[in-house]
């Protein structure tokens, strides 16, 4: 009688421990997030611009011994701007560079601006910042694409994270 | 006004005008204290360490190794004395015969310390390269100066660009490597002076050589009508970003400065490929390379200051015979950038002034390592280490000898000091705060 009672008592028990559980899931939104440029304040070392700088040109790895080099290069000139400016141009007169067209870049300034931003500094631009540089490319018809790569490679933001 | 009191102070403004202070372009005021002896200044750092005793003692193999009778000067073109006539090994080689056995001839016609100031027993700081260096480019003792991080006190170059108003271009840095902290002699971190007011650096085996051809002979001439835009754009982009923060520290040439630069490192690309590049006749390797390159940099831009390292020497550390020949090669490269700023390049010609001095000494007594003639090599730790020399020639340096062996006179770091006074700016240096304090002018110790 009393393992009955205990039977009774422990299936009770065990009713009563038992609750449903409850899932819950959390969805996640797409959003793009973007850096600000109060916020980079680390320099990049002359390999981190260097690899950095390769893969965004050319949208591959650059190799090790060409990183190497580049770096020694780089650390063998005293003004840092002459020596990114070289080895930019050097990249630039590179068949497999990829980079938009001419074209491409006049038939829609804005977007163009805007990508250069988020390529360049992972942010994008002010308002200041588009209405500048739209108004740059419109009143300078022999403007490139490539010195408008080059003005953002080789500027201060670049060098910085 | 009575003809007394204007005379007084027309006399009183017109000297002012002269003596005044000028402004620089770094807005600070100075007054010039000389005046200039020379318009450019070349400074052959003989680097890697040389000994007295088979330098400007001419002691070649009697004292180092003890080889009787066998001494005599194996650098004719900074001394006098005859060459050895025994165990000849540092000339350049000879097929069918013994290495070494044809000495490179003399290219000037007489010898540097013999057309100028030369100090043959001069007291370093440092039985370091690094410390070495420093001593020569800042003037300072070197007292707990670090590897791996800029010289603690202001370098000549800064001196000259903040106190003289010198452009980048005006002053030069040639490297012969990237290691070792070189590439950091352009420019100290030192309060108020710094990058901002640094040389230009080229290290010439790097930046000319198989690395520098790959990473920079493909790069794009652009025209300066190109170049404007970008600049425009790029200055609108770091004015933009330096709301935000302080810019890259670097040293900085302005545009037309920097096009200069690319062009001639285009240029020399160029010439490189052609085999045009102006090369001392008989020798090679790196410090002939870097002596080549400094060349082509002196008839380029004609710089104000251009200070160049040499450090083949340094081999002295585990081969003596590769020494001597290094030794006798850097005398002849020496020679040759002497003979070429004359000949080649007539802004400054009979325009320069030229000093050569080691950054540091070797030992008296020998480490155990021997070489392929069982000679016994040399590293630099002691006391003799601190024995150097130091020979100026060029314009307004007057031919005389100050000191011997027994009469030690001068201080390596007189050489800046004595850069301040060619360019006249000598008290502004010595009143730095930075300068050895026992040091001075070479021209005030005559």
């Amino acid at each position: 009688m009393p393992s009955f009672k205990f039977s009774i008592f422990s299936f009770a028990m065990i009713l009563w421990s038992c609750s449903r559980q409850v899932e819950v899931q959390y969805g996640v939104n797409d959003i793009s997030v973007y850096e600000s440029k109060s916020s980079k304040i680390k320099p990049k070392n002359e390999a981190e611009y260097i690899s950095i700088l390769y893969t965004n040109l050319f949208q591959e790895a650059i190799s090790p011994l060409q990183l190497f080099q580049s770096q020694s290069v780089m650390y063998s000139i005293g003004d840092q701007n002459v020596a990114k400016e070289l080895v930019l141009s050097n990249y630039f007169n590179t068949s497999s560079i990829l980079i938009p067209s001419d074209l491409e870049m006049r038939a829609s300034v804005e977007k163009f601006i805007e990508d250069t931003y988020k390529r360049f500094y992972l942010r994008k631009p002010s308002e200041g910042e588009k209405t500048y540089f739209i108004q740059y490319i419109q009143t300078h018809p022999e403007l490139t694409v490539e010195m408008v790569y080059t003005a953002f490679a080789a500027s201060e933001e670049y060098g910085y994270y | 006004m009575k003809r007394k009191e204007f005379i007084k102070k027309t006399s009183l403004f017109v000297g002012g005008g002269i003596v005044g202070p000028y402004i620089l372009p770094s807005g600070r005021l100075f007054a010039r204290t000389g005046t200039e002896k020379a318009q450019h200044v070349v400074l052959v750092m003989f680097g890697g360490g040389v000994r007295q005793q088979e330098s400007v003692l001419g002691r070649y193999l009697e004292d180092s190794q003890g080889v009787s009778g066998a001494f005599g000067n194996i650098m004719p073109n900074i001394f006098s004395g005859d060459a050895p006539n025994k165990k000849i090994v540092y000339g350049r080689d000879i097929s069918g015969e013994p290495r070494g056995t044809d000495p490179i001839p003399r290219l000037i016609s007489s010898p540097l310390s013999e057309q100028g100031l030369f100090f043959p027993e001069v007291k370093a700081q440092s039985a370091g390269h690094y410390v070495g260096l420093n001593t020569l480019l800042t003037g300072s003792n070197g007292t707990a100066q670090g590897l791996k991080v800029r010289p603690k006190n202001p370098t000549i170059f800064e001196y000259l660009r903040r106190h003289r108003g010198f452009n980048a271009t005006d002053t030069w840095f040639i490297g012969n490597s990237i290691g070792n902290s070189t590439p950091l002699l352009n420019s100290s971190d030192a309060d108020g002076y710094g990058l901002d007011f640094g040389a230009n650096l080229f290290v010439p085996p790097v930046t000319f050589g198989s690395y520098g051809k790959n990473i920079l002979s493909n790069a794009k001439p652009y025209s300066n009508s190109d170049l404007e835009p970008m600049y425009q754009m790029k200055q609108f982009l770091d004015h933009s970003f330096a709301l935000e923060r302080l810019g890259v520290k670097s040293i900085k040439n302005s545009n037309t400065e920097k096009t200069q630069i690319k062009e001639f490192i285009r240029n020399t690309f160029t010439k490189q490929s052609l085999g045009q590049i102006a090369m001392p006749p008989a020798a090679f390797g790196g410090d002939a390379m870097n002596i080549s390159y400094a060349a082509e940099v002196l008839k380029e831009f004609k710089p104000k200051m251009l200070a160049v390292n040499l450090s083949a020497v340094d081999g002295c550390h585990s081969n003596f015979t590769g020494y001597l020949r290094s030794l006798h090669s850097a005398d002849h490269i020496t020679g040759w950038l002497w003979q070429y700023i004359q000949n080649n390049i007539p802004e400054m010609a009979n325009n320069t002034i030229f000093i050569v001095a080691p950054e540091t000494g070797r030992n008296l007594n020998p480490n155990p390592i021997i070489d392929e003639n069982d000679w016994f090599a040399y590293d630099h730790s002691d006391a003799n280490s601190l024995r150097v020399w130091t020979v100026m020639t060029g314009k307004n340096v007057p031919i005389q000898k100050i000191g011997n062996e027994s009469n030690p006179i001068g201080r390596l770091t007189d050489i800046v000091p004595t850069i301040a006074d060619i360019f006249g700016i000598y008290d502004s240096v010595m009143q730095s705060g930075y300068i050895d304090p026992f040091a001075e002018s070479q021209f005030l110790r005559i």
